[in-house]
Order: structure tokens, then sequence, then C-alpha cells
């Protein structure tokens, strides 16, 4: 399972990185829009397609970590052990989830490959951005899959490498 | 079949999953998902999957989301938080729990660079439990202060919340951050208000006076000046006109970096550290997103939201008994859910109704005093049992407190919540004097 956690990893490292160079561009952006009046052209879809990318891959991540919110109110009183078997029931669903996002995701990718479409100012293909979400998306689905299958043994392994 | 039962079920689905610990997101996605297939059939509903995810993520609008949480995150690591913290006691040492008014002062300075109230209440604890501690304060009084410094964390411009509300509304974030700012600085105030009285009325919460702290110098200000430089960068921007809400969060990010490197204090783990962080938090925010995406657009199809907003003001009720009803609504529900997926799912619906309402305000007004009243209940469902996240956070940072004496820790600041809350009611001018202002 190590080889999950590195990608999780690898993957939000990625996006931290896509983030910071968003942050880099819109202040060398600035400084040039408020001083002598260049700027980068269309940066604003840059940073909307930048994100786009990094937000999918900060799931894989989210998901390793079981970061995405429960409501505890109503099982506060059950068992260690069935509390186990209902958060697999619950990465099962999310499994599914991601499965579907990843796979209607890329069927929009294609689609956006055979029209070409891209964005306003700069036409930027769209088709990079799907490409960019689809692998990562596929990833959260394989590590929600495996935590609905090995349950407590998955938290484990976290754990001890943590 | 009919539109109301429709609804119904797919409520009753989403809660029945969320009841037994599925995540929030998906099983709004998956109540959603049912509602949708019962309506329109596979076609239109796998077309709409389609860029559902595309939409949502790589959004112009929505990227100021992550922008704002990394800069929290990078706040959060480069160690700004210490320095930050002993100047605030060397200014409220003269005060009877004293301490305690210093972790709130700390609080809301943070907030003001960061938008996460969990954040805050960790970054904060993470600094000033040890030192209330060793003064002598009770686990009670110092959990339950921390809990509620955190809720500064959004009730204080940048806000993630208040963000959400933005979008979803289509109003203008640098109007609500506006807005935000005075009941930000009324609910600090507050907070140090209920810690005054507490400590009087309670006996042995807090020492008489806090000794061996450093008096306030010229040199405790530079504590203060890396955040109030990144304040003054970020929110001058905005607000002089030199760039939008997203570009300040992205300028706020990129100095609150610089900031880091300048204290010495960031390496290449605490900088992966920031990243995993924001992942986390953001990847959860916009899974959120895309739950209530397909919630949304499932109850939309039934048509019963649109037709709400008529059969309420048939009933001629007033206005102001209409927003408080909605507003305790959300204080219940808040109980048991987590407020952001509330936000996602109740605004699209609650919103419409009150615009159509008469406040004796323009348009714009009335939508942003909503917000903020929205905004404020958002921070007490933070604080109050059963779940009150903030309160979680804290108190598992504090591992000899019991989970009831941080709970008991947070009543007066409770109290202060409701009080203001009832005053920003009855008073909109208190939100919105400060918009005028602003271009």
């Amino acid at each position: 399972m190590k080889i999950l956690e590195l990608l999780a990893k690898l993957c939000s490292i990625l996006a931290g990185a896509l983030l910071t160079f968003i942050t880099l561009m819109t202040c060398y952006s600035l400084i040039g829009r408020n001083t002598n009046g260049t700027t980068i052209v269309g940066d604003f879809e840059l940073t909307g397609v930048a994100t786009g990318a990094a937000i999918a891959l900060f799931m894989p991540l989210c998901q390793f970590k079981k970061a995405n919110i429960v409501v505890d109110f109503f099982t506060a009183k059950a068992s260690q052990a069935t509390i186990a078997q209902l958060d697999r029931l619950g990465a099962l669903f999310m499994a599914a989830v991601f499965a579907l996002l990843a796979w209607r995701t890329y069927l929009g990718g294609m689609n956006a490959w055979t029209t070409q479409s891209g964005s306003m100012m700069l036409g930027f293909p769209e088709w990079i951005v799907y490409a960019a979400m689809t692998p990562p998306l596929a990833l959260s689905a394989a590590i929600a899959l495996t935590q609905a299958l090995m349950g407590e043994k998955f938290t484990r392994t976290d754990e001890a490498s943590a | 079949m009919s539109a109301i039962t429709l609804c119904l079920i797919i409520f009753g689905v989403m809660l029945v999953l969320m009841a037994i610990r599925v995540p929030i997101a998906v099983s709004m996605f998956a109540a959603g998902t049912l509602g949708y297939l019962m309506q329109t059939g596979w076609g239109p509903y796998s077309n709409f999957l389609n860029n559902l995810a595309f939409a949502r993520f790589a959004s112009y609008d929505l990227s100021v989301i992550p922008l704002f949480i990394l800069m929290g995150h990078f706040a959060t690591q480069g160690g700004i938080s210490k320095a930050l913290f002993q100047f605030a006691a060397s200014v409220m040492a003269r005060f009877k729990g004293g301490l305690a008014m210093a972790a709130v002062l700390a609080s809301a300075a943070f907030g003001s660079i960061c938008g996460s109230s969990v954040a805050t209440a960790a970054t904060i604890t993470g600094v000033a439990l040890p030192e209330m501690k060793r003064h002598g304060y009770s686990g009670r009084l110092s959990t339950g202060t921390l809990a509620a410094g955190g809720t500064l964390g959004i009730l204080i411009p940048p806000s993630v919340p208040l963000v959400i509300y933005a979008i979803l509304t289509e109003q203008n974030i640098a109007k609500l951050f506006a807005a935000a700012m005075v009941p930000g600085i009324i609910a600090m105030l507050g907070y140090m208000v209920a810690i005054a009285i507490y400590v009087r009325v309670v006996p042995g919460q807090a020492p008489e006076v806090d000794n061996d702290i450093e008096k306030f110098s010229l040199a405790a200000l530079s504590g203060i000046a890396p955040i109030a430089t990144i304040f003054v960068i970020v929110f001058g921007g905005i607000y002089g006109g030199f760039f939008t809400p997203t570009e300040g969060a992205g300028v706020g990010a990129a100095s609150t970096f610089v900031a880091a490197l300048l204290k010495r204090e960031i390496t290449w783990e605490k900088f992966k550290k920031s990243f995993y962080a924001t992942a986390e938090s953001s990847a959860m925010i916009f899974m959120i997103f895309i739950g209530a995406d397909v919630m949304n657009s499932s109850l939309a199809l039934t048509q019963v939201p649109n037709q709400l907003a008529n059969v309420v003001s048939s009933w001629g009720l007033a206005p102001l008994m209409i927003v408080s009803a909605i507003l305790l609504f959300y204080v219940v529900l808040g109980a048991v859910m987590d407020e952001l997926s509330m936000i996602l799912l109740t605004i699209p619906i609650f919103f419409p109704l009150i615009m159509g309402l008469d406040f004796g305000m323009a348009k714009e007004p009335t939508a942003i005093w909503f917000g903020i009243m929205v905004l404020m209940t958002v921070g007490f469902g933070m604080l109050a049992p059963p779940v009150g996240l903030n309160v979680y956070v804290v108190n598992s940072m504090a591992k000899d407190v019991p989970i009831s004496e941080s709970y008991k820790g947070v009543m007066p600041f409770l109290i202060s919540d409701t009080i203001r809350t009832i005053l920003l009611l009855f008073f909109p001018g208190i939100s919105l004097w400060l918009i005028q202002y602003v271009a």
C-alpha cells in the first residue's frame, strides 16, 4: 500500500507546486499591470485551469487520510467494530463516486479533444485539463477501494509509515 | 409521484447515508444521483457528469479558495504565530485573564491572513496552550478560549465560508469581506469581555496575575509586523483597486511564503506539510461542492425550491421572523452537520426566498447582510455541542483535558456569540456601514 500513499503524496506536491506557480505568475502579472502596463494576457484563465488540475491532484491524499467529513453524531455510541465496518461502506461509496467521476471526466476530455474546445482569451486547450484530472481521480478511486476492501489493516499501515 | 414526495425521498436518502457515516459529500452525491435518475434517466445525468468535475475544479472564481487555504498553511508552518502570541501577551498581560485575552487577540490577527477557523484554532493552540498551562490557566478556560478564538479565522476576513456564500449568491467578495470586518472586531472584543467576566465569576480558572510576561516594548511589535504587512498588501491591494480578491489570495500566499522564508523557519519538510494540509482541506471542500452540485441540480429539477419561495411569502410572515427561523434552523442543523455542506446545500434554496422578502433595504445590502448572518451561525456551529469541530481540534491537542470540560469552556463564548448575532440581526447597519467606503 506504500505505493498508493507515495503516489498520493506526489500528486499533492505536484498540485502545491502548480498553485505556487500561479501565485508567482499572479504577482509577476500584477507588478507589470500596475507599473508599466504590460500584463500576461489571459492570466486568469491560466489560474483557472491550473487550479482545476491542482484540485483533482489533491483528491488522492484527501481520500488516503480520510479527510472527507462524516457525521459521527448518530454513531457516537456504536462499537469500534461497527464503526470500522461502516467506514468501509463509506469508502466503497467514495470509490464508486471517484470511479464514476474519473470515467465521465475521461469521456468529457475525449469530447473536448474532438471539438478542440479552448479557453476564450488564450484558446488554452481544455482537453489538457481533463487529461490532468482523470488519473488522480482514478487513483483516488483505487485508494478508496483499497480502504473498503482492507478496512483497518490499510489504516494501520498508514499510521506505521506516517 | 408528486414533486414534494420526490424531494422528501432525496433528502431522506441523504440523511440516512449521512447517519451511517458515509462522507457528507458522497451522501449528497448519491441521493442527488438517485433523484436525477428517477427524473431524467441515465442520458441527461451522464452528460451532466461529463464536465461536472471540470466545471467545478477549473473555475477562476473558485480558485480563490485553495489560494487562501495555501496562504493560511504557509502562515501556520512559517513560524509567524509564536512571535504574534508573544506580542499579544505583552499587550494584554495587565488584565486578569490576560493570556486568554492574548490568545483571542492573536487568533484575530492570525485570522486576518487565514480564512479557516480550524487552521486558526490549531495554529494558535500550538503556541498559546503550553504558555497558558504553565501560567496556571484551567484546561476548561484555555481550550474554550482557543476553540472560540479559532472562529475569528472565519469571522475576520479573509473567510472561506464567506467566499463560498459570495460565489453561490453571485455577490461581490470584496464587499462581503468589508461587511465582515466590523462584526469580526465586535466578536473579538465580545470574547475578551466574556473572559473578563468569566474569570471574575468562576474562581480558579485563571491566575490572579500573569507573572514573568515580557513587558510591552517596541521589540515585541516586530512580532506582528509580518502579518500586518501581508494584511495591508492583500486588502490594500483589493480595496485600492490594484487587484481582484483571487489575485489578492495569490499575492497573499506568495508574500506569506516570503515572510516564512525571511523568518528562516520554513524547511522542505514544512513546505511539504503545507501542501499536504492544503490538499486535505481543499479536496474536502471541493468534494462537498461536487456532492452539493448533484444534489441541488436534482432538487432544482423537481421545481420545489422555486415554489418554496412563493409558498413562504404567501404566508405573510414578518421578514425578520423568517430570517430568525432560518438562522435557528441552521443552529439546529449545524449541531449534527458540517457547516460548509450546510451552506452549499441550503443557500440555493433559502437565498431566493430571502431576496423575495422586503427588509426595507435594496437587494445588494440585503444579500450582504444575510451573508454575515449566515457566517455568524457557522461560527456558532463550530463551537456548539454535540459536534463543534473547533472544540474537537483544540481538545485533541490538549491531552489532559476531557472534552466535557472543553464544552463547558466554550459556554461563555457561545453566550457572547448569541448576543452579537442578535445585535447584527436587528441592526444591519453594523455590517453595512463600512461597505460605503468600498468602491
